[in-house]
């Protein structure tokens, strides 16, 4: 029984993780319809850089700031990026743009700060600060991701659904052009989604460094894969989808590490992507297009 | 007053718009009429700002806006009913409303102009939650005419909007079309097939054919000399 107890913790902390780096990439498919694949770099980039110069002896506090305005400036290079081919209309271009961002960050991130997994300092917990749930040692470090991630879900979901800035976001999504006609700042409304995505894909990094206590240049690939696959289970552009769906994607992956084989985790995580596009391909919490007439 | 001189609009290699000059006083309503592919759309896109214009000149109350974005267009008082049911479907009615009024220039307050427009159409204020993308064809045009409204704008464009609608609707709203120039003084353009309907509630016509003025002149001289009816063979 504390087996099972303590896979399902483990689960809903992967999982809430894997909700945040959901959030991110339904935040840039909101505006424009397209995922940012360089998202797991920026993960990566946002917390190795703590971690490096902390280990040099720089202020935490200090770090952290500094680590989510550098997201802010990848989120504005990512954009810039993309632009061009989303004006094309219709091309994929930004599918190999961001990518190959991604894949520059990766090595510059492996030139400058080597391809070994740097410690990351504890920030709020040390790993030795736990709590006792049923028998179960649960740290402290994995409450703090679950309520992170809980807390930011709400504030996006308020903010969409009961702000009129919310609502011009939903407009661009729905009819760019309409919005245009009806003076909505439809590129400023891009560009922030695109800050906004990068700022979580800094957040849910440097909270999984926290928990796995190192990072590495190739940290991220994994947690975007897993994090697509619970977009889309909880359905693309919702935030409820995006915790849903992680913490589906977290406490399924992590019962069948526990109870099968570690080895078998993608493959249930893929498993469950295929069966979800063939029994509901627009998510748990997406309708299907309104629309009569 | 909208002046157009001399705009072109092309598409690649199809020319949508060639050289089309036109004014549009305030306080009266202005016909641009002509069959499918004319430009009549073309024309009232390339005013918002959102088709390509390759040449010509657009003046709002004598200023050129050519340079001026399309977003910024509505805060110059341009407000546009797109043809094609454009609202956006997954948001209710009032949500609609809302983001119509709030990023342009407007003269009243949001809860006034809501107001205004569920006294005007009762079938809105009863449907105010229901997602727009729900409702009936002809409920979906009094949405609309109501978000392009909602701001009291100076500049009023309006694309077909009786297309594919009951006759009984189609009265309500132009009866709503009419007076609105009338009463607040805007310069409104209505792009329309349904020439006798239009010309009987316009001051002026343009009759487009392939891009260009064919025809143009006051309305009730269009409707006498025919052009309704030579416009609707023409179509057929």
């Amino acid at each position: 029984m504390s087996f099972f107890l303590s896979l399902l913790l483990a689960g809903i902390s992967v999982g809430s993780i894997y909700a945040l780096v959901a959030l991110g990439l339904n935040l840039t498919f909101l505006t424009t319809r397209t995922l940012n694949f360089g998202h797991g770099s920026i993960m990566m980039i946002c917390a190795i850089v703590i971690a490096y110069f902390a280990s040099l002896g720089y202020a935490v506090p200090l770090l952290l700031i500094g680590s989510l305005a550098l997201a802010v400036f990848l989120g504005l290079c990512v954009e810039r990026i993309a632009r061009p081919a989303l004006r094309g209309g219709g091309s994929m271009g930004w599918v190999v743009s961001t990518l190959g961002f991604g894949i520059l960050l990766q090595g510059i991130a492996a030139r400058e700060f080597g391809s070994q997994a740097v410690a990351f300092p504890a920030i709020i917990f040390s790993a030795a600060d736990f709590f006792i749930v049923g028998g179960v040692f649960v740290a402290y470090q994995y409450l703090v991701v679950l309520v992170v991630s809980i807390m930011l879900i709400l504030i996006i979901e308020l903010f969409l659904r009961r702000t009129r800035w919310g609502h011009a976001v939903r407009a661009v999504s729905l009819d760019a052009e309409l919005g245009v006609v009806n003076g909505l700042p439809v590129k400023l409304i891009i560009t922030m989604s695109f800050v906004c995505s990068a700022l979580l894909a800094a957040v849910a990094g440097i909270l999984v460094a926290q928990v796995g206590g190192t990072v590495d240049p190739a940290f991220g690939f994994n947690l975007v894969l897993f994090g697509f696959v619970a977009a889309v289970i909880g359905g693309m552009g919702s935030s409820v989808g995006a915790l849903v769906g992680g913490l589906i994607v977290g406490i399924l992956s992590k019962m069948v590490a526990g109870y099968v084989s570690s080895a078998a985790e993608h493959a249930v995580a893929f498993a469950l992507l295929m069966l979800m596009l063939a029994i509901r391909p627009q998510g748990i919490f997406v309708q299907p297009e309104v629309n009569k007439a | 007053m909208i002046e157009v001189r001399d705009l072109s609009v092309r598409y690649g290699a199809v020319e949508a718009l060639r050289g089309i000059t036109l004014t549009a006083q305030p306080g009266h309503t202005t016909a641009v009429l002509g069959a499918n592919g004319a430009g009549k759309s073309s024309l009232l896109r390339a005013i918002s700002g959102i088709s390509p214009v390759t040449g010509g000149e657009i003046l709002l109350n004598s200023k050129a806006i050519q340079t001026v974005p399309p977003e910024k267009r509505s805060q110059l008082g341009l407000a546009h009913a797109m043809e094609g049911r454009r609202i956006f479907k997954q948001l209710a009615v009032h949500e609609n409303l809302e983001l119509a009024w709030s990023f342009g220039a407007r003269k009243i307050d949001l809860q006034k102009g809501i107001r205004e427009v569920y006294d005007r159409f009762p079938i809105l204020g009863e449907k105010s939650t229901t997602a727009g993308g729900l409702l009936s064809g002809g409920q979906q045009q009094m949405l609309i005419l109501s978000c392009a409204t909602i701001r009291n704008p100076t500049h009023l464009l309006l694309d077909e909007p009786s297309l594919g609608l009951a006759p009984i609707i189609v009265n309500q709203i132009y009866d709503f079309i009419a007076s609105f120039a009338r009463d607040t003084g805007a310069t409104v353009i209505i792009a329309e097939q349904m020439a006798t309907m239009a010309l009987k509630v316009s001051n002026y016509g343009y009759v487009l054919r392939g891009g260009k003025v064919v025809v143009d002149g006051e309305s009730k001289e269009l409707l006498r000399n025919g052009i309704a009816e030579t416009l609707s063979s023409s179509y057929l």
